[in-house]
Parts: C-alpha cells; structure tokens; sequence
C-alpha cells in the first residue's frame, strides 16, 4: 500500500486542524521519523512503510489544546482509546487517520541480519520481501523475520478507532489465545528460574528512562515519582532494589493501562524485556475483569474502578 | 539489623485504623499471645495502600507482608477496601511472575471486634512465612549491590 | 528536628513484659532523638506534664509517645503537646502495650519489637508537618433513625434542648417492642401507660418531625453537615386526610392478613392501624393482602373512608434533609422458630414466643387479655417457659446472651398467675441472670410468692401428645430427666439484629459485629459514640438490653449531640489529602477512585489543569493517594513519605 490514498486524506483533513502527526523519513530508509505538518507543502514528506514504527498517537494529550489530526496503525489506535477511557484527549478534537497494517520492521532485528552496516536503501517488495541494501552489498529479508513480537500476535490490524481509513479493513488472522502465550509460558518456569530472569534483567538498566519517556500511557512524565524526593520512593543509587523498584512502578502504574504498543522496549538501549510484565498484568486484568486496554472507549480501566461482589477474586485463606 | 532476635523474620503489616488496627487492639485487650515477628503500620484505611509499599519492603528486606482492611461492604471510607481489593489481588497476581512466593504476601479483612481472628491471622501468617524462611538470602547472590 | 521520646511503663501493664528502661536507651541513640525517657504512667498528669516541661526545657520539636494504642490516647496526647507550643500533629504514638507487651510473654523479643516500633514512630514524626483545622459551620438538626423508647427518649431530649429533630420510624408507629409488651419488668407497671404519653410528646413536640413507615435511603456528608434522603412508603391512605377514625378497617375483606404488629398472634385486616395507641394514629394498606391489589378490585375502604383519603395509586416518596448528627436507634429483632426443629420448628400452634405471649396477656392485644391458646382458645393451666431459645448457642450462631429474657420470663410468669390463679407455670432455664437493681429479688418472688417451678437445664424436645405439649428436658441440679406436658410453651427466641441492621450501618459508615450490633466506639468509655464522628448508638441496635438501659442510652446519645452542637462551628480534620500543584499533571484519575466526590478539576492561571480537594468533604482515606501515579496528591499524616519513613526504618538491606 502506497501512501498516495494518505496524502489525499491528510490534504482534507488538515483543511480543519491545527496539525496533523505524521511520518517522514528519518536518517536513512530504516528509519522514520514523526512530522508534524501544518502546511499542505509539507504534505509530498509524508511516507508509510513497515518502518513506521513509532506510536504517533503518544503526542495527543500534550497538545490537548489544539484540534490534532493523527496517523495510527492498529496497535497505536488502542491508545487513543485508552486515552478516551482516561479523560486524557478531547476526542472531538482529533481526527484519527488509520491505517490497516500487515506489521513493522524492528529496526534492531533488521541490523542485526545486515551486521550493523551502515544502511544505504531499503526496499519493499510487493511480495513482502526487504531488500535491504548495505555496503557489504544486498539482503533480502522477510518480514515475518524482522517483525518486532508484537506483530506476530497483533489482534487489531485494523484500527479500533479512526475518521478516516487509508485503506481496506484488515481482519487480523492471528488466534486471541496466542498473545499471552509467552506469558503462560514464563509462567511455567521455577518461582527461583523467574527470580534469576528479572534479577538479571533488571540489573541491566541503566535508569535513563528512555522507556519511561517513550511510553504513551506515562502521563507523569516530568513528575515521575522514580525521579522525586517528594515522594521520595526510590534514590538514585545503582543497585539492583533501587532498579528493579522502578520496573515495579513502571509495570504497576500501567497495570490494566499498558496498550502493548512496544514503544517501551523499542527505546530500551539495553534490549531489556520492559513490556513483559505489563503483559502479565494485562492477561491477569483479562483473567479477573474481562478487560482489556484500549479496546472499547467506554470501559473503565479497571484499577479506577470496582465491583461490590468481584467474581473473579477468591477470598485468600492462609 | 541488630534488634531483630535471629529467630524472628521479618514481617510488616498494613492495617486499617478502623478495623483491623481496632482487630489488633482487641487481640491486645484480650491478651491473645502472637509471635513477635510482625512489625505494623497504620494507615486511615486498606485503599491507601499503594501496592508499591509492599514491593518496596519486599525488595527491601521484608519476608512477609500482611494487609488487612474492614470488611467489604464495611469499610469506614464506603469504597476504600474495594478499591484496596483490586490492587491488593493485582500484586498477588503479580509477585509470583516475579519469582516472589505469593505466600509471602496475604491480604484479607478483620474487624475492630474480631480479636481472635487477628490472632490466628498473625500466628497463620507468621508461620508460613517462616516455612518459607528468609525471602533475601538467596537474593543476596545475584545482587549487583 | 528534635525528637522527644516517651515510653510508658502502664503501670506493669507495659514494663512487665518490655525493658522500658533500655528501649529509652535505645532511642537515645537514633538520629534526631534529643531526648528519651520512660516514666510510670504517661497519660496521668504528672506524665502529661513532664512531657510538656521536656518539650521547653529540651526545645523538642516531635514527640513520639510509646504506650497504649493511638486509638486509645492520642487525642489525650495531641492536647498535651499543643498546649505545650506544639502543632499537634507532631505527635506520633507507638502502640506497644496491645500491639507487644499484652500479646507476647518472651521480655527479650517484646523489647526488641518495641524498639524497632518506637524507631518507626520516631521515623514517621520526622516527617511530620504542621496541619491546621478549617472551621465549617454545624447544622444543629438530628436524624433520630429509630422511633422505639431509645430512640423517642433521644428525640425527646434533643427536642426539648431546642435541637430540631428528625425522627424515621420503619413501621407505621412508634412505640418499637416497648409498645407491644404488656406489663414491664421489675415493677409489673403497665408498658403502654408509661410509653404512651411519651409517644404523645413526640407526636405533638413541634421540634420534632415525624417520618413513620419511612426508612433512610442515602446518607451523603459528613459530621455537621448531612443529607438524608428519606424513603416514605406508600401507605396507599393519604395520612394528612386520614382521622384515625377506623372505618375502614371494621369492613375491609381482607380478614386474613398478617399482623406483623402482633407478630401474627391473630389476624388483622389489610387495612389497618396496627394497635389502638398508635402515633401516628393512621391507616395502612397491606398490598401483600389488599384485594385492590391482590385481586385488582375490591374499593371496600375507598367507598367507607369518610374523609377520602384512600389512594391506590400512591407511590413511594423520597424526601431530604441536613441535619449536622445522627443517632441510631434501630433496635432488634428475635430469631426465627424455625431454627428449631426440635421445639417443632414453628409447626406447633401452642408453642409461641414470648412476644407473642406478651400480646395475649396484652389489654389491648387479639384476646384482649386472656391467655387463651392459640389452637383451640381454651386457658391453659400449664405453662412453660423455655429460656434461651437461642441465645447462648454456639451450634444456632448465637453465642451471646440476649440480656432480658430471666427477666421476663419472670415476670411473664407472675402474670401468669395473675391471670390463672389456679395455673402452675415452669421455666427451664441455663442460668436466671438478673443483676439490676430489683432484679433478683424479682426473679425470687416469681418462684416464691408466684410458686413458678424454675428447672434447671435445656429443654431437649417438645412434641404434641393429644392436646398437651410434652417438654422433655434435662433437670442438670437433680441428674434426672424431666418431662411436664403442657397446655402452652413460650419460647424466650434470642434477640438479633434489627433486621437490615448491616445495610443500614454500611449507609452510615459505622461497624457493626458478626451479629450485626452496631459497635460503640469504646466498649467502656464511648458506649453510645461510634467511631464515625457525628454518628451516635442508643439502645438495641448496639447489643440487646432492656427499657431502663435503652432510655439512659437515648438520653446519653442525646447529650452527646448537644454537646457536639454546643459550638456554632466545628473544626474540621486537617488529615486530608492536598494537591501539589507543581507536580499535579491534570491526569484527574483521582476523582474517578475518591469515594467521597471530594476532588474536583481545577484550572490554573495559565490554563493547566490540575486536582483540587474540596477539605470539608474529604474523609481522609487516602484512596487518591494510592491511585496518583506521580505522587501528586498526598494525605496529610499519612503520605508516602511519613509511610516509606517506616517501612525503610524495618526494610534496610
Ligand atoms: C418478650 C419481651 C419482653 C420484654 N419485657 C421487658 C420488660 O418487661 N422490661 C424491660 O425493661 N424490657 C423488656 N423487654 C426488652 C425491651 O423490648 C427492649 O429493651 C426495648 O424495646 C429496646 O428499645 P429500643 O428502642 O432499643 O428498640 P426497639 O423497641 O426494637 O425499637 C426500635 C425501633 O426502630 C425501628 N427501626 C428498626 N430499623 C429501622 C430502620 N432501618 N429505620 C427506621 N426505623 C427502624 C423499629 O421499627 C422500632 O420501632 C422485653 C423484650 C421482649 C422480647
Ligand atoms: S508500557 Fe510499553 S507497551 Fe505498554 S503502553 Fe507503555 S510503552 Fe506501550
Ligand atoms: S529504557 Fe531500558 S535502560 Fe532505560 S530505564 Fe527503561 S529499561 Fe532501563
Ligand atoms: S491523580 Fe495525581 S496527577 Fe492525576 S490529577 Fe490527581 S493529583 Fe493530579
Ligand atoms: S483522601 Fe483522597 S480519596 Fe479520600 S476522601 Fe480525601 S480526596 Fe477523596
């Protein structure tokens, strides 16, 4: 799918807001950037590809202010609901460009099939092959090889909310079991195997918050409670309490809230597995409430909320 | 931490001024004997605990933690314990992903004139958890600290 | 930051199982601890003033007292150390006498917990800030939820201290059990002559506003200021026509309908005033028995009624007021016969209640005074009475004992042979309980100058034997086994919660215990209070009692309200969440989760949104605390920092 049918939709849309979140090339072809257009010249920048990763939909509360017209996949549309759930944007005052989206690339799975190669072309075949082109010459690749994991369980190709559709709906093939298969799977590990995991995982972080900043559902930002004195949760030394605290934060601020959009472990310069325990609560979220982020506008996200008799949660007995 | 007897874990419990710190007084009153590994801390009521404080003493040392509020349908703010219900359970769901025996962590509800109720919850919980043993020695091991 | 300490020694009540002394020494050691001593009795004055001099002597700026429970004391404490200079926020208590020193016997282990729980009170009272009381206005009117003698007594008082009053009865009259007993116990004075004339008062005091066959349906606010809504039942007569005058009730058809106000001794038409005294003195439809309804015609009592104050089209109404306090006075209920199948479970006509024999030895009940058996109205000449019908039973869930039935049992029996010279009554008892001024000497003369024959033992089975009820039980004094048949078993049922008792207390966020008793506040000194401000117990519903306990009750619940509205204002809890403005990200998801509606949005200068805390209507729960993610709003006396304060002083790897 080319972006032309975009491009038309952005011209019309951008006849009645302030700006429109779209996507450009970034440094080279493996890389896009976002763009924030609010003259129709700007509009020929506009590229759609499966490197277009980035979740534009992130920007809407901070500009809250203005009537915004924003290009999402299908995954990036859940947080514009969730955002609705949560009274965070005005959904009058956007217009969401959706487009239909058969997966993205992970740029570091890309690079690590071309061995770190400086990257001089990428192209998409109407077949689906990349040919990936680098001094050390051309790759050829496939997609489902270089798809970051949340595309090979993504439920909604299709956007769950949009104004306008840059192409034909998407029915998403994969199996709803599927997406929390990983964290049944983990789930079959030794309580000790487990502890090892994260312990390691976590000692790896090095607290720069790259995952914090990327994350749309973070609405904290700059009052952060992993960077205040007042609350004063955790200090700014090294060690792996102090690290593994702040995952704790991270993951219970977003228990029932995480869209899965992967931005946080995209960032990660450490390659470490942030979404994973969002995940874990998201399938427990499923499990007790039958909810799931970013799906219906009209849910509650289910730690604002509650219910007298909870049928889901068993009395605990010592 | 010199004053904790060798033979003590370490064990913090959050408990509602209305009902289970009330529960825990009664226990007191009646002179109902309880191991003395539990470390308490009062709070208005069992929806203002933040789960993350019962992280933080997880990862900080606790090997138990025990939370307990009024009743549901009882809770002197109305709502409070509900809301204290879903976090509470999330964590519980949460804690063994994270290789933390769920056991560790307890949360249930006892009220201002359920003093031997408080005390076989102590005595309960104090127990497992010392079937349990220490929650940090293992931890120690791979600790980058 | 200088802390004092103060540990209490209660007498041995602490000391006896903590090494105080050492724990002061202990503390002397803490960083920020200025100064630490143990003394006898902290809360008497000699120990309040040593606190306050050390305060001026040591410039003390915290003070962390270790004793009995903060539930108990603090207040105690907070006024010391204020009228010392000091905000009385400042103070922190560390609970070790219910929480260590009465729970464990090891002195060594007990020292060591109450060391680390008196560093934990030092570590919180660090953090501690100064909090100021707000000052609102009070609303001097009380709700009187309850129209039995506790509650009337209660309303009376405050009435007659010029308090406007509020008065919700469920039935359609006041009066509650009081209004159904026929003589009370220990003077055998006739129950309505000495209720009636108070009914009177409360239906003609114009302070008080009577809401009868009405229940409270929402309580909204908080100590001062209230708003009740109030559900006023159909009653399907429109009352301010009805005269009383009973026309109605002779020629309605529906002859068969329950008497709840008789507890079905016989029955009562579907149109009714449930006993002759009533106040207010009106009809009722039944729509469970009433052929308009039932059948969907009939218009009998319409076509009577004189003043046409029948209407089948009426609907519940719900009304509201503000009132500034509350007192409950709900009263009890009795538990149900068929909780015993081996008394027959209910199924034996001449086996009935004690409150049902109350309305046949009644006046003004269905047999207008002669006990007559309920199967074939003959007068019985062998009566039985059982006592503890539940009560005191662990297998019925009723371990507790329900107060009044010895007594009358007692006096039932008197009136027995009052009635039937030449009757012999029995009563099987457990244990004749009558420790009230007269009492025993009452109990006595039922046996001695009334010949009652008291059998000491539970009664085991009761079972039909042509007309007579034969009562097989166990005389536990003699070792032998006793059987009397009997004309007519009473049954002493064990008193319960008022019915819907938890529903109501969960409206007025109060406790209530496993029977559904509403529980006072201290079990000893705040007997009427409870521990919700602005909330007050009179009578039944907080445990069974009789007339003379019940109406001091009403009068000491009453004096309590005047005292609370003896100020024009009252000072609000500082304890309330506050917003941090700077760090506040507008994210609002507190005013989803706060219980009380108590966050609102507001719009800073520049246009930013952030949370604001209306402080008259926050409780203090400190649930929007737990849900903001960027620590933003924060519960005074119980932030994140006073609690990390605590758990870092246990959790130190
Ligand atoms: C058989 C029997 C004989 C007794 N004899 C004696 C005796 O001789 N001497 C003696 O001292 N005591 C006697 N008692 C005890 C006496 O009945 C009680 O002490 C007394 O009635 C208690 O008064 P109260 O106002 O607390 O409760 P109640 O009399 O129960 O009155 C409570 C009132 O509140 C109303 N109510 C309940 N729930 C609500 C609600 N949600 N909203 C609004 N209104 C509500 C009820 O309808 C009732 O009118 C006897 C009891 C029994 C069972
Ligand atoms: S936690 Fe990660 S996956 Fe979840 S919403 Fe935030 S960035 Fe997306
Ligand atoms: S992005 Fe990675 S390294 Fe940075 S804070 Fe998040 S998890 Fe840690
Ligand atoms: S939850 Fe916190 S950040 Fe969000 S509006 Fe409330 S106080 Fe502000
Ligand atoms: S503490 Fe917070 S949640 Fe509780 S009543 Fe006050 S504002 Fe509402």
């Amino acid at each position: 799918m080319g972006p032309e049918k975009m491009k038309e939709i952005i011209t019309d849309v951008l006849k009645d807001v302030d700006v429109v979140i779209g996507y450009k090339q970034g440094f080279d072809k493996l890389h896009a950037t976002p763009c924030f257009i609010n003259k129709a010249e700007q509009i020929e920048e506009i590229i759609w590809s499966p490197v277009c990763v980035q979740n534009l939909a992130s920007f809407l509360p901070s500009l809250k202010a203005k009537k915004v017209g924003v290009v999402v996949k299908g995954c990036d549309s859940r947080t514009i609901v969730q955002y609705m759930q949560e009274g965070l944007i005005d959904r009058s005052k956007v217009v969401v460009v959706g487009i239909p989206c058969t997966g993205v690339v992970s740029v570091k799975k890309v690079l690590d099939k071309v061995n770190h190669q400086p990257i001089e072309d990428v192209v998409f075949e109407a077949d689906g092959a990349i040919l990936v082109k680098t001094p050390a010459g051309e790759t050829k690749l496939s997609l489902a090889d270089v798809s970051p994991d949340k595309c090979s369980t993504c439920l909604y190709p299709t956007p769950v909310v949009y104004d306008h559709l840059a192409a034909e709906p998407i029915k998403s093939v994969k199996a709803p079991e599927d997406v929390y298969k990983d964290v049944e799977e983990f789930e079959g590990k030794s309580l000790e195997e487990r502890k090892v995991y994260w312990e390691k995982e976590f000692d790896r972080c090095i607290r720069c918050y790259a995952c914090r900043n990327a994350c749309p559902m973070c609405v904290c930002q700059d009052s952060c409670i992993a960077e205040s004195r007042d609350p004063h949760w955790i200090s700014q030394k090294s060690n792996l309490s102090e690290k593994f605290m702040f995952h704790m934060i991270h993951s219970i601020h977003l228990a029932g809230r995480c869209v899965e959009c992967g931005e946080c472990e995209r960032v990660c310069p450490m390659g470490i597995p942030v979404n994973a325990l969002k995940k874990k609560l998201n399938h427990d979220m499923k499990a007790l409430y039958n909810y799931e982020p970013g799906v219906n506008p009209e849910d509650k996200p289910p730690m604002y909320t509650f219910s007298v008799e909870e049928k889901k949660i068993e009395e605990h007995k010592l | 931490m010199s004053e904790i007897a060798p033979k003590e874990l370490r064990i913090v419990g959050f408990l509602c001024n209305w009902c289970s710190y009330g529960g825990a007084d009664t226990a007191g009153v009646s002179r109902f004997r309880q191991p003395t590994d539990l470390r308490i801390i009062r709070v208005p009521c069992s929806g203002r605990v933040d789960p993350l404080f019962i992280v933080k003493a997880l990862l900080n040392g606790a090997d138990g933690v025990l939370v307990s509020g009024c009743h549901p349908r009882d809770c002197h703010y109305t709502d409070g314990n509900f809301y204290a219900r879903r976090r509470l359970e999330m964590l519980k769901q949460l804690l063994p992903y994270l290789g933390i025996d769920e056991k560790r962590f307890h949360y249930t509800w006892i009220s201002a004139s359920e003093g031997q109720r408080w005390q076989k919850t102590v005595t309960d919980f104090t127990n497992q958890i010392h079937k349990l043993g220490p929650l940090h020695s293992t931890t120690e091991a791979h600790s980058g600290s | 930051m200088r802390v004092g300490v103060f540990i209490c020694h209660c007498g041995s009540n602490i000391a006896g199982t903590i090494d105080v002394a050492k724990v002061a020494a202990e503390m002397r050691k803490v960083p920020g601890v200025a100064f630490a001593t143990n003394y006898m009795y902290t809360c008497s004055e000699p120990g309040q003033d040593e606190i306050k001099e050390a305060i001026k002597r040591e410039k003390l700026n915290r003070i962390v007292v270790a004793a009995c429970s903060p539930r108990m004391h603090e207040l105690t404490f907070r006024r010391t150390i204020e009228k010392a200079g000091l905000n009385r926020y400042f103070l922190e208590m560390a609970n070790i006498r219910e929480h260590i020193s009465w729970i464990g016997l090891d002195k060594e282990a007990n020292t060591n917990k109450a060391i680390e729980s008196v560093k934990m009170a030092v570590a919180k009272a660090m953090n501690n800030k100064p909090l100021y009381s707000q000052s609102f206005k009070v609303n001097k009117r009380v709700l009187v939820i309850g129209g039995g003698v506790a509650g009337m007594q209660a309303a009376l008082d405050c009435a007659d201290g010029g308090l406007e009053v509020i008065l919700v009865e469920k039935s359609p009259s006041v009066g509650g059990m009081m209004a159904r007993l026929d003589k009370t116990f220990p003077t055998i004075d006739c129950s309505i002559c000495i209720l009636g004339p108070k009914m009177v008062d409360v239906a003609q005091h114009d302070k008080i506003k009577l809401y009868a066959y009405s229940e409270v349906d929402d309580i909204k606010g908080y100590v001062g200021n209230y708003q009740i809504k109030i559900k006023k039942k159909a009653t399907y007569v429109d009352w301010v026509k009805c005269t009383g005058c009973g026309a109605c009730m002779e020629k309605c058809p529906a002859k068969n309908s329950y008497d709840h106000f008789n507890f079905g001794v016989a029955p009562t038409r579907a149109i009714n005033i449930p006993f002759p005294q009533a106040i207010p003195k009106k009809a009722k439809i039944d729509p469970n028995y009433c052929r308009q309804f039932v059948k969907g015609k009939c218009g009998v009592c319409a076509k009577i009624c004189p003043t046409g104050a029948i209407n089948y089209e009426m609907q519940d109404e719900i009304i509201t007021e503000d009132v500034g306090a509350i007192i409950v006075a709900s009263g009890y209920g009795l538990v149900d016969m068929d909780k015993f199948p081996e008394y027959g479970a209910g199924r034996y006509p001449d086996v009935i209640t004690g409150i049902q024999y109350e309305r046949l030895l009644n006046a003004s009940g269905p047999t207008e005074g002669h006990i007559l058996r309920p199967s074939d109205k003959t007068e019985p000449k062998t009566v039985v009475f059982v006592s503890c019908a539940g009560s005191r039973d662990k297998s019925c869930g009723i371990p507790y004992c329900s107060n009044f039935c010895c007594m009358y049992i007692a006096k039932q029996a008197i009136l027995t042979k009052d009635h039937i010279p030449d009757s012999q009554s029995y009563v099987f008892y457990m244990d004749i309980r009558s420790p009230g001024k007269g009492y025993d000497e009452f109990t006595r003369r039922a046996q001695e100058d009334y010949g009652a024959k008291y059998v000491r033992g539970r009664v085991s089975r009761i079972y039909p034997k042509g007309k007579k009820m034969v009562v097989v039980g166990a005389d536990t004094l003699l070792g032998t086994q006793v059987e009397v048949e009997a004309d007519l078993v009473v049954l002493a049922t064990a008193v319960t919660a008022a019915p819907g008792a938890p529903q109501l207390a969960e409206k007025l966020h109060i406790s209530y215990d496993t029977f559904g008793f509403y529980v006072e506040g201290h079990p000893k000194l705040r007997p009427v209070e409870t521990n919700t401000a602005g909330v007050y117990l009179a009578g039944c519903a907080q445990g069974p009692k009789d007339i003379p306990a019940s109406v001091g009750q009403g009068s000491a619940a009453a004096s309590k309200v005047q005292a609370l509205f003896s100020k024009d204002m009252l000072e609000s809890d500082p304890a309330v969440a506050k917003v941090n403005e700077n760090t506040c990200v507008g994210c609002l998801k507190c005013i989803m989760t706060c219980p009380f509606g108590a966050v609102k949005e507001k719009e800073l200068r520049g246009g930013r949104i952030v949370a604001n805390v209306i402080e008259t209507v926050c409780a203090g729960c400190g649930v929007c605390t737990a849900t903001c993610p960027c620590g933003a709003i924060q519960l005074s006396h119980f932030t994140d920092n006073q609690l990390l304060a605590e758990v870092n002083t246990i959790c130190q790897k």
